[in-house]
């Protein structure tokens, strides 16, 4: 309990000086040496963030392997993960070796597979937000008519039509660049300032060691 | 060199002095707090599953430890915690998805935590936490891992941009409860349309108050709520100055 204690109080006073100074630092002109300690920290972030995605390509794997190890429901799926993910990787093994020849010789094979699969999935999925945000509109008026309710549907039917370039129909394409201008604006910055002071509260927070994930 | 340090510390140094006058007021006075919904639904959410036996996916979508969205991911691991630790009585780990590598350390180590405060840490899996790349591949993988483990609720707090759609509509397909926050706002519309219960904005950073919180914690949201109002009067002063 001792030892436990005192990681908790190293570790506090750790989060303390590093998160202080680092701020010091920003604030500061540079070159001078606080300002070059939080040039270094913000380095070391960003290298431990690269080196996290070969953790996170692990886990994936980890993940799934345990998934079809234990023949827990839609296994299948994740033998599908695991192959794609190590054909990947061997893909991309393969570009840095650039060992294509013919006309494959200089091509990034990994690449073209991530934008002949990837990029063209997520558009197409992306199309179909619209139609889930319909059917999420009428499933809330379904489920509870209230005024917040009716002020989304809409919202919602109005900024859909108003896009619509029906002849005589000008006045819903000003009615909807008016909703976006004015109200939507406004509720838009509303909740980022919330989002920005909840920030700010939980930043001091953090700043003063009192954030349980650094306490140890 | 950030623009307006100054500034900056102007606004921290008002953020601790009233955190700390609402730590003061919060140890001496009964607070009444605005009623959150959400708050009031995680926990049962919480002993519904230990009771059925069912698992709880949570989210944090792309959260980032390093980035933007460094605290939003640190306050959505607390409120993972705080249910975690109630979800620890029981075998049936929850499942924990993400999409930034970095914090699939924090919430780890976060599970593991609310294990080994029950004295359960035999049970506890550092599979439970599963990445996914960011994007609609993270919200189809997470999606479909929620279905396959018949997950009773899903939590989904943090980061999440228009992907929220498909893990909404995923929860809604197998009956699963779905409670969201985003603090982008294309994922907050999303949330609101879809979610059973929807922390808007900075509801998300008062979830460990509301959620058995210290006296800080509790302070902070006393202080983040006469900072609003402050920030209130303050537009309400500079319009009525230019009329």
């Amino acid at each position: 309990m001792g030892s436990h204690r005192l990681i908790r109080f190293l570790s506090s006073v750790l989060v303390i000086s590093i998160g202080l100074t680092t701020l010091i630092g920003l604030s500061t002109a540079e070159g001078t040496p606080p300002a070059n300690f939080a040039a270094f920290m913000l380095r070391l972030a960003s290298v431990t963030a690269a080196v996290a995605v070969f953790v996170g390509v692990i886990n994936l794997l980890t993940v799934h392997w345990g998934r079809m190890r234990r023949s827990e429901r839609g296994w299948p799926y994740s033998l599908l993960t695991v192959i794609v993910a190590l054909a990947v990787l061997v893909l991309r093994v393969l570009d840095r070796a650039d060992v294509w020849t013919g006309d494959l010789k200089g091509e990034q094979m990994s690449e073209r597979a991530f934008e002949a699969v990837q990029v063209s999935l997520e558009s197409a999925l992306a199309s179909l937000v619209l139609f889930f945000l319909v059917y999420a509109a009428y499933r809330l008026m379904r489920r509870r008519v209230t005024g917040w309710s009716l002020v989304f549907t809409g919202a919602l039917l109005l900024a859909l039509v108003g896009w619509i370039p029906l002849d005589g129909a000008e006045v819903l394409a000003d009615a909807r660049e008016w909703l976006i201008r004015v109200p939507v604006s406004a509720g838009a910055r509303g909740i980022l300032i919330g989002v920005g002071l909840g920030t700010v509260a939980a930043g001091v927070r953090a700043l003063t060691g009192q954030d349980r994930s650094i306490r140890g | 060199m950030i623009p307006d340090a100054g500034l900056m510390w102007a606004i921290v140094a008002v953020t601790f002095a009233a955190m700390m006058a609402g730590r003061f007021l919060v140890r001496r006075f009964r607070i009444h707090w605005r009623p959150i919904p959400a708050y009031r639904t995680l926990p049962t959410l919480a002993a519904d599953a230990v009771e059925s036996a069912k698992r709880v996916h949570f989210s944090l979508g792309s959260s980032a430890v390093g980035e933007t969205s460094t605290l939003a991911a640190l306050v959505s691991a607390e409120v993972v915690y705080r249910l975690a630790e109630r979800l620890a009585i029981s075998r049936q780990l929850p499942l924990v998805t993400l999409s930034h590598p970095v914090t699939l350390a924090l919430a780890q180590d976060t599970l593991r935590r609310a294990y080994l405060y029950r004295r359960t840490l035999d049970w506890y899996r550092s599979s439970a936490v599963a990445w996914y790349p960011a994007g609609v591949a993270f919200a189809v993988g997470a999606a479909s891992l929620s279905a396959d483990i018949d997950a009773d609720s899903n939590v989904l707090l943090g980061r999440f941009g228009p992907e929220l759609a498909f893990l909404g509509e995923s929860a809604l397909r197998h009956n699963q409860a779905l409670i969201a926050h985003s603090d982008l706002l294309e994922g907050q519309a999303i949330a609101f349309a879809q979610a059973n219960e929807v922390l808007l904005g900075e509801e998300l950073y008062a979830g460990p108050a509301y959620l058995g919180g210290t006296a800080l914690e509790r302070g902070s949201v006393l202080a983040q709520d006469v900072l609003r109002w402050l920030v209130i009067v303050g537009i309400v002063l500079a319009a009525l100055q230019t009329i």
